[in-house]
């Protein structure tokens, strides 16, 4: 499972690092950062929080 | 009516057609914003925003997510500013009523000072200041909190980080309720007027408190002092430049934070079962407080205007044509929120859109979102138990910022 953040999408909303901070982190803009794009096992419910609650659709997940 | 788009056919959504039709029909009249200063407008927006956008005389709305995310995710829609500045200011707010690519210039250099790790530090003062307000008027056992409590928190932390001294509190609340406020009766032109000269006050107050500070050689380094050595692109900011943000500052600032908190804590004081549950475990208040943000949606509203021709659900919104935009609508879609018209406490996700989406995002989102679960968490650790006074009757505001107020609320008063 494979995570994906575009950067041009990503407005600074920082509900991902918010809720997901061991998969998202963010830069001093606020803008989010990608901390681990292959999914640590047992973290894919966090993942597709992160997709989900994201209000630009910036964040992908292939599975 | 000129065109509607994507009509249901089956009878079961007959009803929901018609609802949309009558509520677009009052949108252009002018009984909209009475329809929705009640305590429950939901039902009326969810009806907007069952159509992927409603066109009526000229007027185009948009409320379906869909819809508004076609709108606000693309690079050719401008914001406020196309339809000039916001409350008849001199020059277009920085960084409102800006488009790219002068818009993402001055949004690197806001965000990093609004950043959620950035006002972090500031908790801590919200608390203080809660606690301070509370005091003033917790022995007495009713207040209007509107007034005692919503407006005054965010307006204190606006005034301390912008390095302004404290007794200045009522006159920036003043201004504020003149510069935003409607008062019943008053020709458009008069309120353009009250506009102008509350505008015209603030402006030459933040003038005279830049001037001293650059007499002084000492900037400071609050929101101000950095907004006078910082530099976009290469460039010192301009006089200009610098009002055109605190401005915009106080405009956004000073109101709508004071508005969520009076409607979240209006809604608690009606759902007393709700409220005891996020009392007893206070760790839910940031999912409460995303959950209550969706549901009261305390800026509504927007204004996008496409620079292309764009095509929204079955029409073509040509190039140049404003398009009002009703975050408050999208915050009800089905589609987009499971069982939206429930208002879940615990819910996630939550992408909702009363900070806005797209590259308007509202700049302030992470001080709201501290200041609002700072304040909630230390009033109800002082006051868990509270009701809307009896006998008294809640009033809304429904545009440009829904608000309760006054927010009469009270509580038992041990021993």
């Amino acid at each position: 499972m494979r995570l994906e953040l575009d950067g041009e999408a990503c407005q600074g909303h920082g509900r991902c690092y918010s809720l997901t901070p061991t998969l998202f982190d963010a830069d001093d803009q606020g803008h989010s950062v990608l901390l681990e794009a292959d999914v640590p096992a047992g973290q894919e419910s966090s993942a597709r929080q992160a997709v989900e609650s994201c209000p630009e659709g910036a964040i992908a997940l292939h599975e | 009516m000129s065109e509607t788009t994507a009509l249901p056919a089956n009878q079961d959504e007959q009803s929901d057609e018609a609802l949309t039709e009558g509520i677009a029909a009052e949108a252009v009249g002018g009984d909209f914003a009475a329809m929705l200063a009640v305590p429950e407008p939901q039902q009326v927006y969810a009806g907007i925003g069952s159509a992927p956008i409603i066109v009526m005389d000229g007027n185009h709305i948009v409320g379906a997510a869909k819809s508004v995310d076609t709108l606000t995710r693309s690079h050719d829609v401008r914001g406020s500013g196309a339809l000039g500045n916001t409350q008849s200011a001199d020059r277009p707010l920085i960084p409102l009523d800006i488009d790219r690519p002068e818009h993402t210039k001055y949004r690197k250099l806001l965000d990093p000072i609004f950043a959620a790790r950035a006002i972090a530090h500031l908790e801590a003062d919200v608390r203080t200041l809660a606690d301070e307000l509370i005091d003033k008027f917790i022995e007495r056992g009713h207040a209007d909190v509107y007034d005692e409590f919503c407006a005054v928190l965010p307006s204190t932390i606006f005034l301390r980080l912008m390095g302004i001294p404290l007794s200045e509190l009522h006159y920036f609340l003043q201004n504020k309720d003149d510069l935003l406020r409607d008062i019943d009766g008053e020709t458009i032109a008069q309120r353009e007027a009250r506009y102008k000269a509350a505008g015209k006050r603030c402006y030459a107050y933040f003038n005279r408190v830049i001037d001293e500070r650059e007499a002084s050689g000492e900037p400071g380094d609050d929101i101000l002092g950095r907004l006078m050595t910082a530099e976009v692109e290469g460039h010192s900011l301009t006089r200009e430049n610098i009002l055109d943000i605190c401005f915009l500052l106080m405009i956004a600032g000073l109101d709508t934070v004071a508005a969520s908190l009076s409607c979240i804590l209006s809604w608690l004081a009606r759902h007393p079962d709700e409220r005891r549950r996020v009392v007893a475990n206070p760790e839910m208040w940031p999912d409460a407080i995303e959950e209550l943000m969706r549901w009261e949606t305390p800026v509504p509203v927007a204004s996008r205007t496409p620079t292309v021709d764009m095509q929204v659900g079955d029409t073509t919104v040509a190039a140049g044509t404003q398009v009002t935009v009703l975050w408050a609508a999208a915050n009800l879609d089905p589609e987009k929120f499971t069982d939206p018209l429930t208002v879940d406490l615990t819910r996630r996700p939550n992408p909702h859109y009363s900070f806005a989406s797209g590259f308007h995002r509202c700049l302030g989102s992470h001080l709201a979102r501290m200041e609002l679960r700072a304040a909630l968490d230390q009033f109800h650790k002082r006051i868990p138990e509270y009701q809307i006074t009896p006998g008294s009757e809640l009033k809304y505001e429904a545009l440009p910022v829904r608000l309760a107020r006054p927010l009469p609320l009270s509580w038992v008063v041990p021993g």
